[in-house]
């Protein structure tokens, strides 16, 4: 058996009784550029939680390079390699961009509960925060409250705290969300530029930069996947054009 | 390029210099302050300052608000207050070194505590600091055997060994001996604020749900600050116990915890010296103005509410918010207005404050008429007084209404970048 960098084998998740999630199956193979893709509601966001561990399994399991990781909490299934960002920008506003950078890569650089390092004196880990920073292009925010950056900017930190880590596999939540054509072409080369060489999920309603950035697309519809298949098979599946990309291709015309 | 290694220790040398400029104040202050009962005033500040520290390692640093934070430094205090009994039966022990035992004692009841406390922060936090705090305030009467009922425990802090020929009979050795903690305390809180655990505290606090997706438990994270903070609290309690030489049930209450969020939050709990200003400024208004009148936790009260309502940043907040006028050099367009308004707010406290003392006079000391207030002696069965106070009370909250629209104007004014 090959081991896939992330499987999702057979997983339900039901709110109070409705199903949300009906039996997922997903598996990305490693150093695969995979999007997800679905209408509205079709359970994207709760796909990746379920993932995260932010949400519990109602049944079914989880794998991370053949590693269960079903209902680990979200700073296990971190540790285990597994990295994400969010849909509504989810930083640490009151501190500065060094700083969320910083703390972003502490768990990965093994400083864990420290209370004997000072950060000032490491230089590794400093040296390498910045590095990061000149990746995002917000060397001239160094220190600027993340909180008071622009919505591209922070999208941009977003990935960043996301790819700090080191993470291999890297989950991304509607990374060009509400951004215009600009932004939205800066954002991905970013994602190009740093997820080089790891595994890479993407939620993405935004179907030019799907086509441009995934090797392979999954079709999300009511909790369960439709298609999976190169972005041509995609495209060409009959089931994929009448659920959802006839629609969504219409739309961006 | 400077390199590296020459840049860090200028670095060092630089954050260094707060520290000296710290002690040498900490030197010299009884030789400035030289009237009576200064030097117990300060020994009071610098065991606040400690506590209020300490309480903001919680607060300010790891958003976790306690109502029971006095459990940590009473527990420390009583400890104390018994070894040093058990010196006077022949135990090894400097006087010096006592606080380090407080604060393990602190650390040892804050590591059983935050095991299940921190668990989460917020209203459950809140709800069981105050849980546990009321238990041991029960105990204590319970329990006295430990915490001696209603008369406390006391002890003798000289038969402790000399330590260098000194022996803290009088109160300015104990002044040393505080200042000297507090400096320790107030360094190594600040290097905890620069260390990984320190700054994850800030971002959990900020926001623990994406601490948690970076890799870090925010239980853990909040429990090494809880534990961090019971320790210098312990301290705080030695110290205490070290200067009064008795420790009762109310070092345990809940006043004393009610009294440590308060002094911290006047300070300023986003900036790291500001619970030192709220410890200065909270400890002047309990003994200085607690010499003038019974009514000095009302007014301590009222300027809590003022600050939750207009100065969530506490009284540091008010001051660096001029940084921003001082660095585009119209700090003096402010001079003008803050100087006019100074007069009838001054005015109107004043008069506020007396009709609140006359009340306070007239229906509880109503055998003596004869009442002294900011210096003047007057009838307070007369009615003249009053109708005075009344109109400066008044008279000066109009004025100041009317005056603060430039002070406004002025703020807006000082604080406006030109474009380009």
């Amino acid at each position: 058996m090959t081991l896939e960098a992330l499987k999702i084998d057979n997983v339900t998740k039901s709110f109070s009784g409705t199903e949300i999630i009906r039996g997922l199956n997903l598996s990305v193979g490693k150093n695969e550029r995979h999007a997800v893709i679905g209408p509205n509601g079709a359970g994207k966001s709760t796909c990746y939680n379920l993932i995260t561990g932010r949400y519990e399994v109602t049944s079914g399991k989880i794998f991370l390079h053949g590693e269960d990781i079903t209902n680990l909490s979200p700073y296990e299934v971190k540790r285990k390699g597994l990295s994400r960002s969010f849909q509504i920008t989810n930083i640490f506003p009151k501190m500065s961009v060094f700083e969320n950078v910083r703390c972003s890569l502490l768990w990965s650089m093994n400083y864990k509960y420290s209370f004997w390092h000072l950060l000032g004196s490491q230089k590794e880990l400093n040296d390498r925060a910045e590095k990061i920073i000149v990746e995002l292009n917000l060397a001239e925010r160094k220190n600027t409250l993340a909180g008071v950056l622009s919505y591209a900017e922070q999208r941009a930190l977003e990935i960043g705290i996301t790819i700090a880590g080191g993470s291999e596999v890297i989950l991304l939540d509607e990374p060009t969300a509400g951004m215009s054509v600009s932004e939205t072409e800066y954002i991905v080369g970013l994602i190009r530029k740093v997820t080089e060489g790891k595994t890479l999920v993407v939620v993405e309603h935004d179907m030019g930069v799907v086509f441009d950035l995934a090797d392979r697309i999954s079709v999300l519809v009511y909790g369960e996947i439709i298609a999976t298949g190169s972005p041509q098979e995609v495209k060409d599946n009959q089931a994929v054009q009448e659920a959802y990309l006839g629609a969504a291709l219409e739309e961006e015309h | 390029m400077v390199s590296y290694t020459s840049r860090y220790s200028n670095n060092i040398l630089k954050s260094l210099l707060p520290w000296i400029i710290s002690t040498l104040i900490l030197i010299i202050l009884p030789f400035i302050f030289t009237g009576g009962g200064s030097v117990t005033i300060m020994n009071q500040i610098g065991i606040t300052i400690v506590m209020a520290m300490s309480y903001n390692m919680l607060l300010g640093q790891g958003g976790m608000l306690s109502f029971g934070h006095a459990v940590y430094m009473g527990l420390g205090g009583f400890i104390a207050v018994h070894i040093m009994n058990f010196v006077e039966d022949g135990l090894w022990l400097p006087l010096p070194l006592l606080p380090l035992v407080g604060g393990l004692v602190g650390l040892g009841m804050a590591t059983i505590v935050g095991s299940f406390s921190t668990r989460k922060a917020g209203v459950v936090f809140a709800m069981i600091s105050l849980g546990i705090g009321e238990l041991l305030a029960a105990s204590c009467i319970v329990i006295t055997a430990f915490f001696g009922g209603e008369e406390g425990v006391s002890g003798d802090r000289t038969w402790a060994p000399p330590t260098f020929g000194i022996e803290f009979i009088t109160q300015i050795e104990v002044y040393y001996l505080i200042a000297f903690w507090v400096l320790i305390s107030i360094f190594l809180m600040y290097l905890f604020t620069q260390t990984p655990v320190g700054k994850m505290a800030n971002a959990v606090r900020d926001n623990p749900e994406r601490a948690e997706f970076v890799g870090y438990s925010m239980r853990w994270v909040r429990y090494v600050s809880f534990c961090g903070a019971g320790f210098f609290a312990g301290i705080a309690g030695a110290l205490f116990a070290i200067n009064f030489e008795i420790l009762t049930e109310e070092n345990l209450s809940m006043g004393m915890s009610f009294n440590i969020l308060l002094a911290t939050y006047i300070g300023g709990i986003g900036f790291f010296i500001g619970p030192v200003i709220g410890a200065v400024g909270f400890t002047l208004l309990q003994t200085v103005l607690g010499l003038q009148t019974d009514l000095w936790a009302l007014y301590t009260g009222v300027i809590f509410i003022l600050t939750v309502m207009y100065a969530p940043s506490g009284f540091t907040g008010i001051v660096t918010m001029h940084y921003v006028p001082w660095q585009l050099g119209k700090i003096h367009l402010l001079f003008k207005p803050y100087a006019k308004i100074l007069v009838p707010a001054l005015i109107f406290v004043a008069g506020l404050t007396s009709l609140i003392e006359l009340t306070n006079h007239v229906r509880h000391h109503s055998q003596e008429t004869s009442i002294t207030l900011y210096w003047i002696t007057f009838e307070s069965n007369t009615i003249i007084p009053w109708i005075v106070l009344l109109a400066m009370t008044l008279g000066g909250f109009y004025v100041c209404r009317v005056f603060a629209k430039e002070v406004v104007d002025a703020w807006g004014e000082a604080n406006y970048v030109e474009k380009g």
